[in-house]
């Protein structure tokens, strides 16, 4: 089997204080802490688990910064066999759409019998590489993937939907699956195992070798362009209980009293 | 397997082992769990020699490795000094490589790989415990002659927190000069090197030291004798660091703490392991307990070396095992020789003891308090 | 005169109400432009859905096909190229649904037809959709601008819209013929899968606790437990919990698991991104516990508590049970 996993190195938001930067059309990235987009933390386990059943070669593809090797080391270490970097100032502001067609112009001419992605990325979250590059590669493609199980010639997947419910579907290969999170349990990389991937190919390709032009990359070849970046305004906030934990405790138990919760 | 790890557990010795099994009979986690060292030592054993036993050791398969707290009861009462709690280390990192991780401790290593903490908290978050308070935060202009290291127990978690801010107070009240490295500090790696992640300790042991050159640090002082033993045993070089029970035993010594104050109640006190067993350390904090005015202080049944580990090492704070957890059984043997307060000297036993309390559901009964909040309470 | 398409949702013979947010959305959008909101119906044996739509839109185009059953986006890609390359619409809303998710990327890099994904909002300023979006799990938006076109295609964020119903109106229904020729072979619809329902359910109950990520680890679950005990509730969930296998799939809130309306939600160490606040939003009151005061949580919440959740939940659980003592 070749596998190759499409990754992304985002900042870790969820637990962060975000500031708009000068342009007011990023965040300030200074104090944040870079890794695997979690999405793709699942395609790349996705991968290393077939390929420790079936065997074959996983390779890592991403477009993004020197800094991104962080994340190509630790797929590496996860079991991943090589990777490719693909970087270009010409790449800077790209969308999702530029995005596929930069990993196009290198995966067309890789072999491979599966690709897998994440369904969307934590940071702009447009949930759309995916399935734009299995179009470009002309090949089938399922999102929201739960569950695979490989057949000969097809891929029997269970999709999830909305509510709980999961659409089972058959998918013929070689095929583009996007995992969601919660396939499976990504396994622990150590450092002395990212040390270990130095070893391993990491190959960095630019706008010329992929056969690109300028124009067809960065923010004259992506469909959207951000004109505002700006924190949500609050239009309902809480009413922020204070006074120490008794006090709150106290509040709280009244409310549910007088709505007869208690 | 990797080679490098096989060969890092062939440097212990192995040949002294005469099976005789104290280490699995005083182990305080092996009633509940498989964990059993006797064994592990006799298939470690089999498994770095020529010969073979059938079947063979698969620790890929030995999840009852994550259940050792580190306590190093068995190291400790091994009448042939074979040291079995390091073995069981050493075969952690074997798990560790292969990615065999439970996901709450791969969390927690991760944590601290990147946030510099194991619970993965905001970095910027680390100093906001100090409040108020006052403090001197590292800078370039001065050296550091003595580091407060607070640790990320005592940094992040709120009942910790307490702790660290009677030790702010205590050294205050007492005019002594020190610093802490606010959000600069990162997590000491002692139970990183315990989970077996040899590389992720060794990266962290680095920038410790190198941070700790750049102010110039000349003395240390921890909160946790879990950083004090990472300082002291783990770093590879000598650091002039002591456990908050030291230095403030050593106060007491120099007549230089007078206590106003008084705590009128029976109080027992529990040896962190760290301190006690891996240290040596019995007296200095009885000599602080002793020496605060109004209390009865009466050891627990079992104290000093025979005292029994909380459960909150090795990893432990962040994967449990079934069963009732060896502070709950504490706690009753603190009620049995009357105590109203379980003290303590270790944020872990703290916050293991806490939790021990009210699911032993003893609340209105007694409370557990670290030595520095006693301190604080009466100086 | 140019049209507006809205792509109806249907499962299992039900239109979902991600149809009717976007019929709203289209709409506003068409008072303010010369242009007509046409749904566009695929499926098979669709009537009475078409009927149903008709009273909300002035156009519907009904594709019937068998093979347009259930949602398969290589049979809806192809039937949706055609429509949109014979009919120009100046725009298409799909849904950011799993369905949407699928098909959208698919269908625009088909036409290459500027796409945008989980809009919250769109607007058009000069004759080009400007839209709102969600970044970095909802604590920044972006006002985005698509790249000058023919049609565009917006996928909205189910939820995010008040569906607004207008009297029926008694659309026309137009039955176009399915363009489809053979059966998609490289994709194929086989069944629904419901995963095995547990003991709970969290939809019938009055109170729920529901955990997040804040609570770190399985072995603390005990205190949120015990707090809806003592609420006489029941424990639900966002979706970490559930990837992390501490609590099983059908306790989940939010539009991959479950929608509740409970008389109350107290939401402990959740940070309330949209697809969990989606499945809770019209819980009758919600109270989030939460240490990180700028949790989007706290937009969805009546009350918030700006504390450690291992403080508070204790202590609140303790204060529950006096009063019930007291009260009894």
């Amino acid at each position: 089997m070749e596998i190759i996993v499409c990754v992304k190195h985002v900042p870790e938001t969820a637990e962060a204080e975000i500031a708009i930067d000068s342009s007011g059309k990023g965040i300030k990235t200074e104090d944040l802490v870079f890794d695997i987009n979690e999405w793709d933390d699942y395609a790349v386990e996705e991968a290393v688990l077939i390929k420790e059943k079936l065997g074959g070669r996983v390779t890592i593809v991403t477009v993004g910064s020197e800094d991104a090797d962080k994340t190509l080391r630790k797929c590496l270490a996860k079991g991943a066999d090589r990777a490719i970097r693909l970087t270009d100032k010409a790449f800077d502001g790209s969308d999702a759409y530029a995005t596929a067609k930069i990993l196009y112009g290198v995966i067309k001419d890789l072999p491979f019998d599966l690709i897998l992605t994440g369904t969307q990325a934590g940071d702009d979250g447009y949930a759309q590489v995916g399935v734009i590059l299995a179009g470009f590669l002309g090949i089938p493609h399922a999102t929201m993937v739960k569950k695979i199980e490989l057949m000969e010639g097809f891929t029997r997947v269970n999709r999830e939907l909305e509510g709980g419910l999961e659409q089972v579907m058959e998918v013929g290969t070689p095929a583009l699956l996007a995992v969601q999170t919660g396939i499976n349990e990504p396994r622990y990389v150590s450092i002395m195992g990212i040390r270990k991937a130095r070893q391993k190919e990491l190959k960095v390709l630019g706008l010329n070798d992929l056969g690109l032009k300028e124009e067809e990359v960065g923010e004259s070849g992506s469909w959207i362009t951000v004109e505002e970046m700006f924190i949500p305004p609050v239009e309902k906030e809480a009413e922020i209980l204070v006074g120490g934990l008794d006090a709150i405790s106290s509040k709280i138990v009244e409310t549910l009293r007088a709505r007869g919760l208690i | 397997m990797a080679m490098e790890e096989l060969a890092a557990i062939k440097k212990l010795d192995f040949n002294m082992c005469m099976q005789c099994g104290k280490c699995t009979g005083s182990c305080p986690v092996s009633p509940k769990s498989k964990l059993n060292p006797r064994r592990f030592m006799l298939e470690t054993a089999y498994l770095i020699s020529p010969l073979t036993m059938h079947p063979p050791l698969n620790i890929q398969e030995k999840g009852e490795l994550w259940d050792c707290t580190t306590c190093s009861t068995c190291s400790y009462r091994c009448p042939r000094e074979v040291k079995p709690m390091d073995v069981l280390i050493g075969l952690r990192s074997l798990l560790v490589e292969a990615g065999n991780v439970p996901s709450t401790l791969g969390d927690a290593l991760e944590g601290v790989y990147k946030y510099g903490n194991p619970w993965g908290l905001s970095r910027s978050k680390r100093q906001e415990w100090t409040q108020d308070l006052k403090v001197k935060y590292a800078s370039e202009e001065e050296k550091i002659d003595l580091l407060y290291f607070v640790g990320c127990a005592a940094s992040y978690d709120s009942r910790a927190q307490v702790v660290a801010r009677a030790i702010v107070k205590n050294l205050n009240a007492l005019s002594i000069d020190f610093s802490i490295l606010g959000n600069k500090e990162t997590c000491c790696g002692n139970e990183i090197i315990s989970l077996g992640e040899k590389g992720l300790f060794e990266e962290i042991a680095g920038n410790n030291l190198a941070l700790f050159d750049r102010y110039g640090v000349q003395k240390i002082v921890t909160t946790s004798p879990h950083c004090f033993h990472a300082f002291k045993s783990r770093y590879g070089r000598e650091l002039a660091v002591k456990h908050y029970t030291q230095y403030f035993a050593d106060l007491i010594d120099e007549e230089k703490i007078r206590f106003s104050g008084k705590i009128g109640k029976v109080v027992t006190y529990q040896d962190p392991c760290f301190l006690g067993k891996h240290n040596d350390i019995y007296d200095e904090p009885r000599k602080i307990i002793e020496s605060i005015p109004g209390l009865r202080f009466e050891e627990l049944g079992r104290s000093g070396k025979r005292s029994v580990c909380c459960e909150g090492g090795g990893g432990r704070m962040w994967y449990d095992i079934p069963g009732e957890r060896l502070a709950e059984d504490r706690v009753r043997e603190a009620l049995d020789v009357g105590a109203e307060i379980i003290v303590v000297a270790c944020p872990f036993c703290l916050l293991t003891f806490d939790d021990a309390i009210k699911t032993s559901g003893n609340e209105e009964r007694i409370q557990v308090k670290d030595i520095m909040e006693l301190v604080a309470e009466t100086l | 005169m140019t049209e507006l398409f809205v792509l109806a949702e249907h499962r299992r013979g039900e239109l979902r109400d991600v149809t009717f947010e976007m019929l709203t959305k289209g709409r506003e959008l068409i008072a303010r432009a010369d242009v007509d909101l046409t749904a566009v119906l695929l499926g098979h044996n669709v009537k009475e859905l078409a009927i149903r739509l008709a009273d909300q839109v002035k156009k519907v185009l009904v594709v019937d096909d068998a093979r347009l059953k259930d949602f398969n986006e290589v049979a809806y890609q192809k039937v949706l190229t055609h429509l949109i390359s014979e009919r120009k619409p100046v725009l298409i809303l799909i849904g950011h649904t799993s369905f949407g998710i699928d098909l959208a990327p698919s269908l625009a890099t088909k036409l290459n037809v500027p796409l945008a994904t989980d809009c919250i909002d769109i607007n058009f300023e000069e004759k080009k959709p400007i839209v709102v979006r969600q970044v970095y799990g909802g604590k920044v938006n972006i006002k985005a601008s698509l790249r000058t076109s023919e049609s565009y295609i917006v996928t909205l964020r189910p939820a995010t819209i008040e569906a607004k119903e207008v009297k029926p109106i008694g659309g026309e229904i137009i039955e176009v013929a399915s363009p489809l020729k053979e059966e998609p072979t490289t994709k194929r619809f086989i069944e629904y899968f419901e995963p095995p329902a547990g003991e709970v359910d969290i939809t019938a109950a009055d109170v729920l606790v529901s955990v997040g990520r804040g609570i770190k680890d399985a072995d603390s679950m005990p205190i949120v437990e015990k707090l809806a005990e003592a609420l006489g509730g029941a424990v639900a969930c966002s979706r970490p919990i559930v990837d992390k296998g501490w609590l099983s799939a059908d306790r989940q809130v939010g539009t991959s698991g479950k929608t509740v309306k409970p008389k109350l939600y107290l939401a402990v160490g959740i940070s309330g991104a949209f697809q969990h606040v989606s499945g809770m939003k019209n819980s009758e009151l919600v109270i989030a516990i939460n240490r990180d005061a700028k949790a989007p949580i706290f937009r969805a919440a009546d009350f918030g508590v700006v504390e450690d959740l291992f403080k508070v939940v204790p202590i609140l659980t303790d204060r529950v049970l006096q009063e019930k003592k007291s009260s009894k």
